[in-house]
């Protein structure tokens, strides 16, 4: 995996784990029986010959005892435990539903991934991502002029099909506000136009928004909460202002 | 004093007393940092997936029991004669009475001594198991064994003395010191599952509730 030039600081590690140290986390990571009741639950485990370090209460583990070094742990380490929270979990819950305890380990996952950040350590690709929601409000760096044209051109696409099927854009008050994938106008906009062809034949009151239009929260997979509020809050803001009823977010 | 004494009066006395302080601190730590840090738990709470979560793993109703049968109907047997063995031993019972005039239900000799060899041999398994499967073996910690042995070693001993093998006096002795230090190792350690258990469960049980999800 590409990713950032390492800023190794064992204080700023153990500042950050602190702060993230919230009181489920702590319990989860105490408790945790060592009963191994979650291993083959988890895909990782089960596509790797059931390889034992797959399993999530390991993982788990070698959060935990990287945090209980208390940040002075060696940058081989560092990056044995980058490989584990980024390439070995995709946070997906599934042993958690299977641990006794209901254990998260995807929990934990997530904020040893934002330990990781706090060393300079994300996939190259996430960084880029998560600065084009703070410049663009999108994870792909769409302009306002790209999206609305993408719409527009859908809605022309989808009136040859469907006479008096239309994309209303920033219409107050409707029942749902349609957020969607960014990479869906970048790469597949006929998307877009199947969840509008459903609107239209249901004959739903909706709306799409020239901004806070993406439901995606990458920042989120980077344990990177602080942005993640940020990008959430868009979407957010952007159904507050036009007092629609409800969010819906494309599949 | 000598040791009985000792062991039977203020060492016992100590090492309840690090057992339920122990766990109210642990408690009263959770809810002082959860407050501040796991807002989304109060923010949906619910009554009714905090129980739901807690009763289907209480019971085994759930994708677990059904996955792992053999390693649940374990867990459970020694989960009970855990339980419940000591706290209805006749011989703890007559105790009890000696120092607080309380007494309560017993079971049968027979029985409690058929418990404590399940107790003991459920517990022989979790140990083969965690030396043999390699998922298990991964996660293991010197503390796992550790703490295997603390819960099975007053079961062991109590067998011993009650059917007065070896030393009565001495097997007695340590049966007491292994109890107490089982006691006084729960809130510091894993153990302390046996009152987390339901604070994980309600939690977890919340979480995946809100989003109409059972966890079980
Ligand atoms: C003081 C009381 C308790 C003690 C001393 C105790 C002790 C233990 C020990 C030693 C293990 C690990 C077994 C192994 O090495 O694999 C264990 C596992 C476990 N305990 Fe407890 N336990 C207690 C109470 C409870 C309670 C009240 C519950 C839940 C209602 C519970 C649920 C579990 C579960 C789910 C596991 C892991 C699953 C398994 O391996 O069966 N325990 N316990
Ligand atoms: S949350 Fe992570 S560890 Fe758990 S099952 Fe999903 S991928 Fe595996
Ligand atoms: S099932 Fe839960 S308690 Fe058991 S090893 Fe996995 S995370 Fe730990």
């Amino acid at each position: 995996m590409a990713e950032k030039a390492a800023e190794f600081n064992p204080e700023v590690f153990k500042k950050t784990s602190d702060e993230k140290m919230s009181a489920r986390l702590k319990m989860w990571l105490e408790m945790c029986a060592h009963c191994g009741l979650c291993a083959d639950t988890c895909h990782y485990y089960l596509a790797n010959e059931q390889d034992p370090k797959m399993m999530p209460a390991y993982k788990a583990k070698k959060v935990l005892d990287a945090i209980k070094k208390k940040g002075k742990i060696d940058e081989a380490t560092l990056n044995s435990l980058y490989e584990t929270v980024y390439g070995e979990c995709t946070m997906c819950r599934r042993c958690t539903m299977f641990c006794p305890f209901g254990i998260d380990v995807a929990s934990i996952i997530s904020m040893a991934r934002g330990l990781c950040v706090s060393q300079g350590k994300v996939p190259e690709n996430l960084v880029k991502v998560i600065e084009n929601y703070f410049a663009h409000g999108n994870q792909m760096a769409l302009t306002q002029e790209d999206w609305i044209e993408t719409l527009k051109w859908m809605e022309e696409e989808l009136q040859e099909e469907l006479p008096g099927a239309t994309i209303p854009i920033d219409k107050k008050g409707a029942n749902l506000l349609y957020t969607v994938n960014a990479r869906e106008p970048k790469f597949y906009p006929m998307d877009i136009a199947h969840a509008v062809r459903v609107f239209h034949i249901a004959g739903e009151d909706w709306t799409m928004s020239s901004k806070g239009w993406d439901d995606t929260n990458l920042a989120m997979f980077a344990g990177d909460l602080k942005s993640a509020a940020y990008v959430s809050q868009l979407v957010r803001d952007a159904a507050e202002e036009l007092e629609v009823k409800r969010v819906a977010i494309t599949e | 004093m000598n040791l009985y004494e000792l062991l039977r009066g203020p060492l016992l006395w100590l090492s309840f007393g690090v057992f339920l302080g122990g766990m109210v601190v642990r408690l009263a730590l959770f809810v002082a940092t959860s407050r501040k840090k796991d807002k989304p738990i109060y923010r949906f709470w619910s009554w009714k997936w905090l129980w739901l979560s807690i009763v289907h793993w209480i019971v085994p109703v759930n994708v677990t029991a059904k996955k792992n049968p053999i390693v649940t109907i374990v867990g459970f047997l020694f989960h009970i004669c855990l339980l419940v063995t000591p706290l209805f031993l006749l011989a703890h019972g007559v105790l009890w009475y000696e120092s607080w005039e309380i007494s309560w239900w017993s079971l049968s000799e027979k029985v409690a001594d058929y418990m404590t060899l399940v107790a003991i041999g459920c517990g022989l398994f979790f140990l083969v198991r965690r030396m043999v499967a390699p998922h298990v073996r991964v996660i293991t910690t010197a503390a796992d064994y550790v703490l295997l042995a603390v819960t099975l070693a007053p079961f062991v001993t109590g067998y011993l003395a009650y059917h007065q093998y070896f030393d009565y006096y001495t097997v007695m002795i340590l049966h007491m010191i292994f109890g107490e230090l089982m006691l006084v190792v729960i809130p510091f350690t894993k153990l302390s599952h046996f009152l987390m258990f339901f604070v994980s469960r309600a939690v977890t049980g919340m979480e995946f509730g809100r989003r109409d999800a059972p966890s079980w």
